[in-house]
């Protein structure tokens, strides 16, 4: 009985002294990782709207259950922005930010996170197939061609920017529905 | 002593090639050289802090629960080192997201824990775990440095190879880890065999 008592003892002593210092670390990075995850959100709105001097990720409304981001530039509105999750890729989800200029036309789109094969379907990161998106608004056929439309897929990986194509396309709707409010 | 112990981790008994522990993040994260070497960097850190500390208690901690005592204190130096990544590096940490805290299930540690520490003074231990760390740091920025470069024409994100080089893509998908790894293996085993037959 008594090695079984030790046994606890010991542990107890471990498992507290770790708590502890993992308590202490927390309360010394916290404040620095709060501060890069919204550095990061604040650079992807710099990257896919035009000129703004607000912050877009306080500054929303709520259309459709989805949050549209506004970016004003002292106060005029220069664009907006919608981040949408499409659960058609290849290897899952993938999060699409896109920002518009305030006439509801494409600015930029920038991919938050995605899965897709390496080599083929992550292409939809790369810039100059985001940049075919300009100028899109919710009157165009957004659409690989493969669908009929005029976004040239790569070859083997149509679903990646399929689900892109998709992706943008609900945004704009979205953002459609906070101008013509 | 020490010669021996900086001489078994790094080459003799590196962790990779000769005791070939720890294989699932070395095949899952070396898709390019910044990546291995963030993952056997932070490696290492675990590596050594709970060696340091695991050869300062050992003599404390009853036999029957050594293995969950261990396994605490690891997983507490991977948390503050999980953290630490993601204050300081984060576009690092978001690349080898769920593998970083997955060095608390990896052998290394735990085997080094059991095997060495245990069994040694402070000191010892603590070059145990740098060269051991450093041994599999090495290894993972070998396979990583040729994936990298043969898989996407980069090294460090630098194109290194001719604007006509046509990346052999199946060295960044999970296939070209296990090829690449059985290449290295034979390598290391041909240099090995040269070593021995000059004697």
């Amino acid at each position: 009985m008594n090695s079984f008592f030790k046994s606890v003892f010991t542990i107890t002593i471990i498992t507290v002294s770790a708590g502890i210092m993992l308590a202490l670390s927390y309360s010394f990075t916290k404040d620095k990782i709060a501060y890069q995850e919204r550095q990061e959100i604040l650079n992807a709105f710099k990257s896919i709207l035009p000129y703004h001097n607000n912050e877009p990720d306080k500054d929303y409304e709520i259309i459709n259950n989805q949050k549209v981001f506004v970016a004003k530039d002292n106060g005029t509105i220069t664009g907006y922005a919608v981040n949408i999750i499409n659960t058609q890729g290849y290897g899952g989800a993938i999060s699409i930010l896109t920002g518009t200029d305030s006439k509801g036309a494409v600015y930029g789109i920038a991919i938050i996170y995605h899965s897709e094969t390496p080599g083929l379907g992550d292409k939809i990161t790369n810039k100059s197939f985001l940049d075919l998106f300009q100028g899109f608004t919710v009157n165009d056929k957004i659409a690989v061609k493969k669908d009929g439309g005029t976004i040239e897929q790569f070859s083997g990986a149509t679903i990646s920017p399929r689900a892109v194509a998709a992706g943008v396309k609900d945004s704009l709707t979205v953002i459609n529905g906070m101008i013509g409010k | 002593m020490v010669k021996n112990i900086i001489k078994d981790g790094l080459y003799s008994n590196n962790a990779i090639f000769k005791q070939m522990l720890g294989l699932c993040p070395t095949l899952a994260v070396t898709t390019s050289a910044v990546n291995a070497l963030g993952m056997g960097l932070a490696t290492t850190a675990v590596l050594t802090g709970s060696n340091l500390v695991i050869s300062l208690i050992a003599r404390y901690i009853p036999k029957n629960v050594r293995i969950p005592a261990y396994i605490v204190i690891i997983a507490c130096f991977v948390t503050i080192i999980d953290q630490m990544m993601k204050a300081n590096f984060y576009s690092l940490h978001k690349v080898l997201g769920i593998f970083i805290p997955l060095i608390v299930v990896n052998c290394i540690v735990l085997g080094r824990a059991e095997a060495f520490a245990s069994k040694n003074t402070p000191l010892y231990s603590l070059i145990d775990g740098l060269s051991v760390g450093i041994g599999f740091t090495i290894a993972l920025f070998i396979l990583g440095s040729f994936r990298e470069i043969i898989g996407a024409g980069t090294f460090f994100n630098i194109s290194v190879m001719l604007s006509s080089y046509n990346p052999l893509l199946i060295a960044v998908m999970p296939p070209g880890a296990f090829l690449f790894l059985g290449f290295l293996f034979a390598g290391k085993q041909f240099i090995d065999s040269r070593i021995k037959g000059e004697k």
